[in-house]
């Protein structure tokens, strides 16, 4: 069975049908892109599944457990980690602070009310290895509100990955990035996906990010699912092409 | 804290030297410091602002006072009654309080302090009505305590646990579940998605503060030996958001300076004016318009720029040379 497995997720509000039976599937290790022009319900699938809007029927199970219901907290403890398409950092609060957040809130003791210098410098030391990786070290004592938009995108991946989830959801991580920084992303979550078996679900605008990252693409039309499968032949189903990419792309 | 060694052995010693009237001035300060701080942990670092906190503080100080009339405990066993009193008070209370935020959270406070106040108002048989309960006594008991009696006994007593409070609230503030909170005002959404549960943290935040209030009420009665229900009246939750507000939210000493300022700006203005209040409004409002971060906000930001000065100092040697 996949990691995460939808079957008939549908939403709507009033007489508007926003998602209409989608059934997606992604397997551990697997980046899946989830792609579609605006209103398509790209976004909307995203909160189905991360549980912060409410289905109106269809199923959502999670490493073979179903989690209709479940808040969004302990979704994300269950491993299901999420960037969001507005950057959502704490602004005041530095870089190492936003990841080491993170970092605590796998602790058992995540909750503990007495200080303890031993988890904090535990899950110092685990913060500072994951903005290593995300190439944000020297930035480590820098309020997250000060950072560049493109260091606060970074700082989001940071903060999500912090927590080992086994599913991430990427919603527009290059969103509002140059084209020099979308590159740069790319390559950064290309090697931060080498080796792992963390699954990927990714909303993007960006097609040279979808292809560059996808090993299979969703392709979404109108809430509905129009195509589901390897990037070269969601290229060119003529229903995609129709309906999303345009006559412009098929020729790549 | 470097400050916090030789201000607690001045604050020790001062007994030896001062005069009576200012020891029990002094006990008076610790007390409603002690309070400030209780409330900073809900306002300062969870952002709920209650209007309702004097209702902790008068419940743990007619549990005290009960505890020592009819309960016949000594002084410590009436305060620890008070607290556990209070917090198991709390839990429910928060819960219901914690269902809301923003304005309808400060308006729920407001409104089961305003019942608490009716409740000890009316309540005439048990609670004495509107002249409250006067001539408790600081009990020994089995085990002594009979230092506590006299004016420096109790305020040695009061300055041990102000200053262990104090202690404790800074290890909270800083701890796994302080930083969670703070997490949670900063961006609720984004702590639910990193596994937090905001309910949960404002709960215990609120429960927290409530009983440090109700700590602080229990010394209050032991302290004046009477109690009234102007302990609950909604001015006393007002006097307390403007010393938090003063001194600077959010730093725990902030608001306990604000506190000070407010008992012996109290004392000495109301020998000179009978308008005292005005002279403090004043000043709240100065502050307010002129360093928002409160009192304590002027010095960290004075320190932040001497360090940016320094740090920029530093950056021009080292190019120079």
């Amino acid at each position: 069975m996949s990691l995460l497995e939808c079957r008939g997720l549908t939403k709507k509000w009033g007489a508007l049908v926003a998602v209409s039976k989608v059934d997606i599937a992604v397997s551990a290790g697997e980046v899946v892109a989830l792609i579609g022009p605006n209103g398509a319900g790209k976004s909307t699938v995203f909160d189905l599944i991360a549980g912060t809007t409410q289905k109106t029927s269809g199923t959502v199970a999670f490493r073979n457990e179903h989690v209709e219901g479940l808040s969004a907290a302990a979704l994300t403890r269950r491993g299901m980690g999420r960037t969001y398409q507005i950057t959502s950092l704490f602004p005041s609060l530095t870089v190492l602070e936003n990841v080491r957040l993170a970092v605590q809130s796998c602790e058992p003791r995540r909750a503990y009310p007495l200080f303890s210098r031993l988890l904090l410098e535990r899950t110092t030391e685990e913060a500072l290895k994951w903005l290593h990786r995300v190439r944000l070290r020297e930035h480590a004592n820098t309020l997250a509100g000060l950072l560049s938009h493109g260091d606060q995108r970074l700082t989001e991946i940071a903060v999500a990955l912090a927590m080992n989830p086994k599913l991430l959801l990427l919603d527009e991580p290059t969103q509002g990035m140059s084209v020099e920084e979308t590159r740069g992303t790319v390559e950064l979550l290309k090697s931060l996906l080498k080796d792992t078996d963390m699954a990927v679900l990714l909303v993007e605008h960006d097609l040279e990010v979808v292809f560059g990252l996808a090993h299979r693409i969703v392709v979404l039309d109108r809430g509905r699912k129009i195509a589901d499968g390897l990037p070269a032949a969601v290229r060119a189903d003529p229903g995609v092409q129709q309906a999303y990419l345009g006559a412009g792309h098929v020729a790549h | 804290m470097k400050y916090a060694f030789p201000l607690f052995s001045v604050l020790a010693l001062a007994p030896l030297v001062l005069p009576g009237f200012h020891v029990t001035l002094l006990t008076e300060i610790l007390i409603f410091a002690l309070f400030a701080m209780s409330l900073d942990v809900q306002v300062g670092y969870a952002r709920m602002f209650s209007f309702g906190h004097a209702a902790p503080y008068g419940v743990g100080a007619y549990v005290a006072a009960f505890a020592l009339s009819s309960g016949n405990l000594p002084l410590p066993g009436a305060v620890l009654v008070a607290v556990i009193a209070v917090f198991i008070l709390a839990i429910p209370i928060g819960w219901l309080c914690t269902r809301a935020s923003g304005v309808a959270f400060a308006m729920l406070t407001l409104a089961f302090a305003q019942l608490a106040h009716a409740v000890i108002f009316k309540w005439n048989g048990l609670t004495g009505g509107s002249d409250g309960i006067s001539g408790l006594l600081r009990n020994h008991g089995p085990w002594g305590f009979a230092g506590l009696e006299s004016r420096q006994g109790y305020y040695w007593f009061t300055l041990a646990i102000v200053v262990g409070s104090a202690f404790l609230a800074s290890k909270f503030v800083r701890s796994p579940m302080g930083t969670a909170i703070v997490a949670v005002r900063e961006n609720e959404k984004r702590a639910v998605a990193i596994g937090y549960e905001p309910r949960r943290l404002r709960l215990a935040a609120f429960v927290i503060s409530n009983t440090w209030a109700g700590l602080a009420g229990a010394l209050h009665a032991g302290f004046l030996l009477f109690v009234s229900p102007e302990l609950l009246h909604w001015t006393l939750s007002g006097y307390v958001i403007v010393a938090v507000v003063l001194g600077g939210a959010g730093t725990l000493i902030g608001p306990m300076i604000g506190a000070t300022l407010m008992v012996v700006g109290g004392h000495q203005l109301s020998a000179v004016a009978d308008s005292w209040p005005l002279f403090m409004g004043l000043l709240f409002i100065v502050v307010v318009v002129a360093a928002p971060n409160g009192l304590w906000g002027i010095k960290s930001s004075i320190a932040n720029a001497i360090a940016v000065r320094k740090a920029g100092r530093l950056e021009v040697d080292h190019v120079a040379s």
